[in-house]
């Protein structure tokens, strides 16, 4: 599945990062590969292949905050592990083009080009888009 | 499932013949019913007449029903790669106005949508997010729920209880069925139906009387080892009142256009 593998690695590195520093303070957050196999028709699964969930990331984390859509997608909401998991990418250097992620860096500035919605991160370009009804990010050259 | 009721098979064969020649609204052939109750000449039948038949008479009250809307609190399980099997929560509310008008409220642990629908386009909305987006919609809501399942990857709940009994080839998926007895659903009395399918078992409790809706549905995905389970809770009202801005999106101020990704095309790039 193409999302998977940048999505993994910011996954490993921020439960690394995460784990060093679990022990000094409150925060206690993994993060979990799911995939999304449970039928809610009885009927439709058989017909179409269907299946666009690709994996998604379950952050688990005891502070309890369901408001994940204000950071913009699946992974990552606590601030901490958001914070790691930037703090991943930016040592993997630049994202790759066309690859996808399920959230945003912190402090991305939305731009509006041709009619399309894009964000600048820090110089980094991210169309987003619904994928179903979730939110997906694609890594894009700078629109113009 | 034990469904050992005296009924020879014969009998529910003629029962299956005449729910499905009733019901065909479209007029097509019914498939072969001795496919959905096996015929095994001395074997109680799988497929209960009597569960079809509560099934059948479910979809075609909820067909009468021009303007309603719906709420559900549902729970879904997640199962993570290594396994470990994670529920999630949420409600889901619908309302539903006849052949054109539809909009969704959906807010769960992960997210909060809305959809909209006025007959021309549909609109997928994230608040909290603030993203949209819009696409051209087919004129009648039935269309509409192939159209969001096939193309966009997007699925109504209940959508496919409400067609039951119009698609034969729907009916024919059913290997066993049974009801298991009276239940207790809110306020009122249902009637617990056991189906099993490839791949799917399911459950539906049907409120007895004048408006046998459905009160409960449970989806265990029997194909995945873990078996992994769809839980929603409905409360119906039958005689809701909507104003026309209900089906119409108008883009809130901060709000962003967005594409909505074709599955088609997705899984065509892959």
């Amino acid at each position: 599945m193409r999302a998977q593998s940048p999505s993994k690695i910011l996954i490993a590195l921020a439960v690394a990062v995460l784990a060093l520093s679990s022990g000094s303070g409150p925060v206690d957050a993994i993060s979990r590969q799911v995939h999304g196999t449970t039928n809610t028709n009885v009927n439709r699964n058989f017909s179409s292949n269907s299946n666009i969930n690709v994996n998604r990331n379950v952050d688990v984390n005891r502070n309890a905050n369901v408001d994940v859509d204000v950071h913009a997608g699946y992974c990552c909401y606590h601030p901490v592990a958001t914070a790691a998991a930037v703090t991943a990418a930016a040592v993997t250097t630049a994202a790759v083009m066309g690859s996808i992620v399920h959230s945003l860096p912190p402090a991305c500035t939305v731009t509006v080009v041709n009619g399309f919605t894009y964000q600048n991160c820090g110089g980094t370009w991210y169309q987003p888009q619904y994928v179903g009804t979730s939110v997906q990010y694609v890594v894009v050259t700078a629109p113009r | 499932m034990k469904a050992n009721r005296c009924i020879n098979a014969t009998v529910a064969l003629l029962a299956l013949t005449a729910m499905f020649t009733s019901n065909g609204a479209r007029g097509q052939q019914p498939s072969t019913p001795a496919q959905a109750a096996p015929s095994t000449e001395t074997a109680a039948p799988l497929v209960e007449p009597d569960a079809v038949a509560v099934l059948n008479k479910m979809g075609a009250y909820m067909r009468t029903l021009n303007a309603f809307s719906v709420r559900s609190e549902t729970t879904i399980d997640e199962v993570t790669d290594d396994g470990m099997k994670l529920q999630f929560g949420g409600t889901v509310t619908m309302q539903v106005k006849r052949p054109n008008g539809f909009h969704a409220e959906l807010s769960s642990d992960r997210k909060e949508r809305q959809l909209f629908y006025d007959g021309k386009t549909v609109t997928l909305y994230g608040k909290r997010i603030g993203y949209y987006a819009t696409a051209p919609a087919p004129a009648t809501l039935r269309e509409l729920g192939e159209v969001l399942d096939r193309k966009y990857g997007i699925r109504l709940a209940l959508n496919d209880l409400f067609y039951w009994g119009t698609d034969e080839s729907v009916a024919a998926n059913i290997k066993e069925a049974a009801i298991i007895g009276p239940s207790r659903c809110g306020d009122a009395v249902c009637d617990h139906v056991a189906v099993r399918q490839e791949g799917v078992d399911w459950q539906v409790w049907i409120e007895r009387g004048k408006s046998p809706l459905p009160r409960k549905l449970v989806i265990t995905t029997t194909s995945e080892p873990s078996q992994p389970q769809y839980v929603a809770t409905m409360q119906w009202n039958t005689a809701p009142k909507f104003e026309a801005a209900t089906f119409r999106f108008s883009p809130p101020m901060g709000a962003h256009r967005i594409p909505l990704l074709d599955a088609n095309a997705a899984s065509a790039g892959k």
